[in-house]
């Protein structure tokens, strides 16, 4: 009786913290979310460019986004894509392979160029920032042509992320690596149909924090910019909306803008958030 | 169909360690020689060198009269089976079987013919479509050795490959790899560091310790002559008691007095000790378990108690204690004793035992060698 009456306790208890911490969380996802749905209603709004004192439009419209494409918005967006897609495929291609020849290949500068890449990574990359463009300068790969020098910046030092799949490829057995190259694989047939299957969670990672850096990238974007705007891109651009003289005309559009970047970063993330969590090493091995 | 020669080769680690000693050995076409020996002592390595997964410091390794020191793994005409299997987990068990044909742009038709006959001779068929991680230990094994099969390989490298399987199924697997190997008809070089597996597989045995070859031989040979007190004490299960007297030579005749009792040496062994004209002398005397008998009435013996009685089922192992405290373990066959001799076994139980003197082995106490070899 008693111990019945302390389960029934017990459960009460439970639901009741179960509870608390569902109305923490809804609360905490409501003010995670409130900022972006207030920008898409801020970007479907027409009575007004400039801010109101309410979230709901009084009317709605597409005016915006015509806009946008009116305006400068489709070359920084383009500039802003294609910097990200090359630094996408380019960062993935060379930090795999780092990757790997650092988790499979000995050889006498290992451990030193490891340790020496892990220094030189704690530097902040901002302390770069004037002789990098100095040096892009030179190379005529600023302002206008600061597409290929954004794409060159963020390549270059690619190899230096090398930990995070390298600490994967390090769980993959290396055995696996011997029995494809006795079966005849070459070390690269071993690399692409052997590891990168199985790391296809990190491979997707890479991808993804190779294409998210330069798509936000601001700083370093305006910097090599330098206030050309065939060389902005998006954020870059749409901060130039944010002036005290344009701010009042711009804002609506700005939002609007603000929902088109969001897109495709959000539609990569919902296509490969799966990769996320799969684990495909059963099996390989012993157990 | 190849032979493998092995002339001084040597792995040396880059931190100097050396893994194996000039190592020589000339394997046989169609021969299934098993590497042996505790772990640490060289025998993966040594494999792996013949792979070509592992440099070779120094000396040759020939396959078929071609030095492959220098080639890829894949040109070196060898298959491996792999202590954990190591199948490609993303792959089913067909896609593993067919890798390495795939790779050599063998034409699908022939692929699918040849890994559906491995896969029946392995009896594996009914999972050719699963992955890895749905098959059982010896499930996988046999994949991994349909993955060697298919590749018509000169030669055959096995690294453990029943080492992670349990004891029942590892001894089926054994009496499948004995199957196998008659199938295939090629050079086998097996890796192992359990004796029964290498006294079972093996035509010859390498038997080896710290990167040194021990002795090689037939079975046979290993177990009635030991080179040395490793090679008696690795070879044989249990292992063989050592125990430290003298050998005396009177006129001619030999005796051995272990424990002070004076034991004749009989037969063969007799005779090669007059050859070899010894004289009396400090020895290591090895006898093997077997070889221990319950001594009759009036036969010199050595007095023991029983500590441990262990009933293996058709055989009893019984671990005595002399009466100077050395262990020695006895196996005696379960049919070689009376209902009443059993139930009398109990710890404290005296029993007197010999030795029988046609199958003794005499080692030197110093350089641990057997003294007729």
């Amino acid at each position: 009786m008693n111990n019945q009456k302390r389960h029934m306790g017990l459960k009460a208890a439970n639901r009741l913290s179960n509870t608390i911490i569902y109305i923490i969380l809804i609360i905490i996802s409501v003010i995670w979310l409130l900022p972006f749905i207030f920008i898409v209603f801020q970007s479907f709004r027409v009575e007004s460019t400039w801010q109101v004192g309410y979230v709901i439009p009084q009317q709605w419209g597409l005016q915006n986004y015509i806009n946008l494409w009116n305006s400068d918005f489709k070359r920084w967006y383009l500039n802003t894509f294609i910097i990200a897609l090359a630094s996408a495929v380019l960062v993935t291609v060379i930090q795999l392979c780092m990757s790997y020849t650092l988790s499979r290949f000995r050889f006498k500068a290992r451990g030193p160029l490891m340790r020496f890449m892990l220094i030189l990574g704690m530097f902040p990359g901002m302390l770069t920032m004037i002789i990098l463009y100095r040096v892009l300068a030179d190379l005529g790969l600023t302002q206008a042509n600061a597409v290929p020098g954004l794409i060159l910046v963020g390549v270059a030092s690619s190899g230096m992320g090398y930990y995070v799949s390298k600490g994967f490829f390090d769980t993959i057995p290396k055995s696996l690596d011997e029995a494809a190259r006795v079966d005849g694989a070459t070390r690269f047939q071993v690399l692409y149909k052997i590891i990168l299957p199985l790391a296809k969670p990190i491979v997707i990672y890479t991808i993804l924090t190779a294409f998210m850096g330069p798509w936000g990238d601001f700083v370093f974007a305006r910097y090599v910019a330098m206030g050309t705007s065939a060389g902005y891109n998006v954020a870059v651009g749409m901060y130039s909306w944010l002036t005290n003289d344009q701010i009042s005309n711009w804002y609506t559009t700005f939002c609007a803008g603000g929902v088109i970047v969001a897109l495709p970063v959000t539609i990569l993330f919902l296509c490969l958030q799966k990769y996320y969590v799969e684990g495909v090493t059963g099996g390989a091995v012993k157990g | 169909m190849a032979s493998v020669k092995l002339t001084g080769v040597k792995k040396i680690y880059d931190n100097k360690v050396v893994a194996v000693h000039d190592f020589d050995l000339d394997i046989k076409d169609k021969e299934f020689v098993v590497f042996v020996g505790p772990s640490g002592c060289g025998k993966s390595t040594t494999l792996r060198m013949i792979a070509g997964l592992e440099d070779i410091s120094e000396g040759t390794v020939e396959i078929d009269g071609e030095v492959v020191n220098d080639l890829q793994p894949k040109d070196r005409g060898i298959a491996m089976v792999f202590q954990n299997y190591a199948l490609y987990p993303h792959m089913s068990v067909y896609d593993n079987i067919a890798f390495s044909l795939r790779l050599s742009k063998v034409p699908e038709d022939v692929v699918y013919e040849k890994v559906t006959n491995a896969a029946e001779v392995l009896g594996i068929t009914e999972y050719l479509m699963r992955k890895p991680r749905a098959l059982s230990g010896g499930q996988r094994q046999r994949v991994a050795i349909g993955r060697a099969m298919v590749r018509d390989s000169k030669v055959f490298l096995m690294d453990e490959p029943l080492s992670n399987l349990d004891a029942k199924l590892r001894n089926q697997m054994r009496a499948e790899i004995i199957l196998l190997r008659q199938k295939l008809d090629t050079t086998f070089i097996y890796v192992t560091h359990d004796q029964t597996e290498a006294m079972t597989l093996g035509d010859r045995i390498v038997i080896m310790k710290d990167g040194y070859i021990m002795q090689v031989g037939t079975p046979t040979e290993v177990f009635e002559m030991p080179n040395n007190l490793f090679v008696a004490g690795f070879i044989g299960a249990p292992q063989m008691n050592f125990i430290n007297t003298k050998l005396i030579n009177e006129g001619g005749k030999y005796y051995v007095t272990p424990f002070g009792v004076k034991l004749p040496v009989e037969g063969e062994k007799a005779e090669m000790l007059a050859a070899k004209k010894i004289q009396t002398r400090d020895i290591v005397l090895g006898v093997r378990p077997e070889h221990i008998r319950l001594a009759k009435a009036g036969e010199p013996a050595i007095k023991t108690k029983l500590l441990v009685n262990e009933m293996m089922g058709s055989e009893i192992h019984l671990h005595v204690s002399t009466e100077d405290e050395t262990r020695i373990i006895v196996r005696t066959p379960t049919v070689d004793l009376s209902k009443e001799e059993r139930n009398a076994m109990v710890a404290g139980h005296e029993m007197n035992i010999t030795f029988e003197g046609k199958v003794m082995h005499f080692f030197d106490p110093e350089s641990s060698e057997n003294l007729l070899v």
